[in-house]
């Protein structure tokens, strides 16, 4: 539009979009050759996805459910969250570096804190989702014994499944659940650092997190 | 093509659009300057992180975290005082199915951004899948708004240029918190900038200075907001929000990174806590 004479046909955005275009592909088909090879596991563990579909699909299936009353609904939850999930070692890890440092009196106090927190924090997430069925859909040995098992949610109020995959540890009969990914997002992994920064700014005073999650997390309401 | 050719010229007012295509050849030519020396030096960095750290899940590089403390505070605030009002009045008169229509549409223009950046990323296939998905939801779907493709066996695949740098070895940089743009981090701010520069919907149809551009925007933030509205609440629970926002944001953007590369994730050993319990200073990672 700045050249005499070329007036009538515009070149500019539509044109210069195009030239960058194929500058664009002829730069990924270099990159693409330089790329490196990708390391990829594909062992599967079998056991722990049976234990993951029976015992996963049992939570979410207790949240679905309609016809118990809440306090109910509470109590059958907390029974399927023990099958499903290390609770105790959650609560060891959440703590990270503090782990080592906390003392028995500390630990008492921290530990049924952390239980009713996390059971509503996972029942809200749980809830976010309204999903209705699992089904896994793969798995990963990172190692024998420490296993993330893929799967969809599906049902309910979802428009499309949602892809949600759980780290379990343990074998055979002993399978359990320690951390949960939506999104890409570990609930546990960012639940340590959440509590890791919480006592860091506490000058390492543990009960200062626990105080805060009795009350119920930061209070931003 | 011809009519929203000429459209296009229509709505620019001839003597001023030299400038804002001059400006934006700058940025994008300062964006891609900014991105290669992002790449270098986070791959740089990537080098002295290659020993696995005890913390759990990517190790935060948030040098300015006083500044994005009072940009987490100030943006909740902005945020409480207009986008979430605005939100939840639009998630009150809308039920979820036109939502779930009004984010199929906005996904939609940004498929031809999608496309472009799978092929920076070497997956031609994936860049053809998103071509006909980005035909047949403009056509078929009644502009974007109902996601055929996905009925036909091409489920949506999305890309940005803050992938593709991740794809191409680059690391996320330094984090920062920019109130209403939310979190980011170096890698994805440049890629983020790149993104609304380059988007070939942009160029084609209107950008900014067009009603259609406008109206573009102020969808695509309200309805991003209504999709993280659970996440919002979820902030609610933690115990120091600004940090769980960080965590999830990182994690959030290096799996993104991850399904391009194809990557598995490194995870923290779970029963071993990392050694040194040093508490007050915020942990210094190298």
């Amino acid at each position: 539009m700045i050249l005499p004479g070329n007036t009538m046909r515009n070149p500019s955005p539509t044109r210069r979009g195009a030239n960058a275009a194929l500058l664009a592909f002829f730069g990924a088909a270099a990159l693409s050759i330089a790329s490196p090879a990708l390391a990829q596991s594909s062992a599967r563990d079998p056991s722990a996805e049976a234990f993951v579909q029976a015992k996963a699909q049992r939570v979410i299936s207790v949240l679905a459910n309609k016809s118990m009353s809440e306090t109910q609904k509470k109590q059958v939850f907390r029974q399927a969250v023990d099958e499903l999930a290390d609770v105790p070692r959650i609560t060891n890890f959440v703590l990270g570096k503090y782990a080592r440092t906390i003392t028995p009196e500390q630990r008492a106090r921290f530990t049924p804190v952390f239980r009713t927190y996390a059971e509503n924090v996972y029942q809200s997430r749980i809830d976010d989702y309204r999903g209705e069925q699992l089904k896994v859909t793969g798995s990963v040995v990172r190692k024998p014994g420490d296993v993330i098992v893929n799967t969809v949610v599906s049902g309910g109020q979802l428009g499309q499944p949602v892809p949600v995959s759980w780290r379990v540890l343990g074998g055979g009969a002993n399978w359990k659940v320690v951390d949960v990914q939506f999104k890409g997002i570990w609930l546990a992994i960012t639940q340590q650092q959440d509590f890791v920064s919480t006592i860091d700014n506490a000058g390492g005073n543990i009960d200062v997190l626990t105080n805060q999650l009795q009350k119920g997390g930061s209070g931003r309401r | 093509m011809a009519p929203m050719r000429s459209r296009s010229i229509r709505l620019r007012d001839p003597s001023q659009s030299a400038r804002p295509q001059g400006f934006r050849r700058h940025v994008a030519v300062g964006a891609m300057a900014a991105a290669g020396l992002l790449a270098a030096a986070s791959n740089a960095q990537a080098q002295a992180e290659a020993t696995p750290l005890a913390s759990a899940g990517p190790a935060s590089n948030d040098p300015l975290e006083g500044f994005n403390r009072a940009s987490f505070k100030l943006g909740m605030s902005l945020d409480g005082a207009l986008l979430a009002p605005i939100t939840h009045g639009y998630m009150a008169v809308t039920p979820r199915v036109v939502r779930d229509r009004v984010s199929a549409a906005i996904y939609n223009l940004g498929e031809p951004n999608t496309v472009m950046n799978q092929v920076l990323q070497g997956k031609p296939r994936q860049a053809v899948r998103s071509s006909a998905r980005f035909v047949v939801n403009s056509t078929v779907g009644v502009a974007g708004l109902f996601d055929v493709a996905a009925k036909m066996g091409l489920p949506p695949r999305g890309a940005d240029f803050g992938q593709t740098f991740g794809r191409w070895g680059a690391g996320p940089g330094a984090y920062i918190y920019v109130p209403l743009m939310g979190p980011l981090n170096v890698r994805d701010g440049v890629g983020r900038a790149l993104d609304i520069v380059t988007d070939p919907v942009s160029l084609f149809v209107g950008g900014l200075e067009t009603d259609f551009g406008k109206a573009r925007i102020a969808t695509t933030v309200v309805d991003l907001r209504a999709r993280t509205d659970s996440a919002y609440h979820a902030l609610d629970d933690a115990a120091d929000p600004y940090v769980t926002t960080r965590s999830a944001y990182a994690q959030y953007r290096e799996a993104l990174v991850r399904e391009a590369t194809g990557e598995t994730e490194a995870l923290p050993d779970f029963d071993a806590p990392p050694p040194e319990p040093t508490p007050s200073p915020p942990a210094a990672n190298p």
